[in-house]
């Protein structure tokens, strides 16, 4: 790490979140959702692309249940996971 | 002049606090880009995790996974866990660093557990999410070509009541 006579070198600078910090879920009110996502990854060789719907749940479990803030879930990257809105028949799976 | 220079420094923090910048202002840095990222498939990344306690904090913290493969431009969710083992409430706060040292601009968490005192009661135990996305500008960079490993370290410390972290490169001002 950086001493104060380290000038010339950079060192890594910690960035707080965007936004914010997760209240604990003390309760485990989610529990059941991060498990299932857990036994996905573990399923899928830890590939997040694979596990993505999981993701979306829990932390929609996590918006229900005053636990984060809640948001639009194309603002979490999760646009892909909704179903478009379209006048055709078509149901569109990621 | 000089008392403008020596002004600077707060006044830049106090618009950090207030526009959300926090740390280093880095281009792409705010929720837009997260709603209209795509991801990169072709670059797949691990993401490795560690979990360090410091000395005084008497927590069992550790990551429950040792690693994810994500893509950039796509949000990731991770856990981590952790237990108070002691017959007394302990507060943690917690910071974290990412290797390779270069690829931590790229490294964005929307959200997490660090930075702010987390309690946990005696004998609980919680999970601890970290909701991440490696920004789609990672595969652009030359200097990122040959990284495709990513360590994210989170250690916790004990803290007392009503403390808040400060971010390195901050003096700690008592709220």
């Amino acid at each position: 790490m950086s001493t104060a006579m380290n000038f010339g070198t950079k060192s890594f600078k910690p960035r707080a979140p965007d936004k914010g910090s997760f209240p604990l879920d003390h309760f485990g009110e989610c529990k059941a959702f991060k498990e299932k996502f857990m036994k996905c990854l573990n399923e899928n060789k830890f590939d997040n692309s694979m596990c993505r719907l999981q993701s979306k749940d829990y932390l929609e479990c996590r918006m229900e249940r005053q636990l984060m803030t809640k948001e639009p879930l194309e603002k979490l990257g999760f646009k892909d996971l909704l179903d478009p809105p379209s006048t055709t028949q078509q149901n569109t799976k990621s | 002049m000089i008392g403008l220079s020596y002004a600077a420094v707060p006044l830049y923090r106090l618009y950090c606090q207030a526009t959300g910048l926090g740390g280093t202002a880095v281009a792409g840095h705010d929720s837009s880009v997260v709603e209209h990222m795509s991801p990169i498939k072709e670059r797949v990344l691990k993401v490795a995790f560690n979990a360090d306690t410091h000395a005084s904090i008497q927590w069992n913290f550790r990551p429950q996974q040792s690693e994810i493969y994500v893509v950039p431009g796509e949000t990731a969710l991770a856990f981590y866990r952790a237990k108070n083992p002691t017959d007394k409430p302990i507060i943690g706060i917690s910071t974290y660093n990412v290797v390779p040292f270069e690829a931590g601009q790229y490294f964005n968490k929307i959200q997490c557990f660090c930075f702010e005192e987390q309690r946990l009661n005696p004998h609980e135990e919680v999970d601890m999410p970290v909701f991440f996305y490696i920004d789609p500008e990672f595969d652009s960079d030359p200097r990122m070509a040959r990284v495709d490993t990513i360590t994210l370290s989170y250690t916790f410390f004990e803290a007392k009541e009503g403390q808040r972290l400060p971010l390195p490169g901050y003096s700690y001002q008592p709220q």
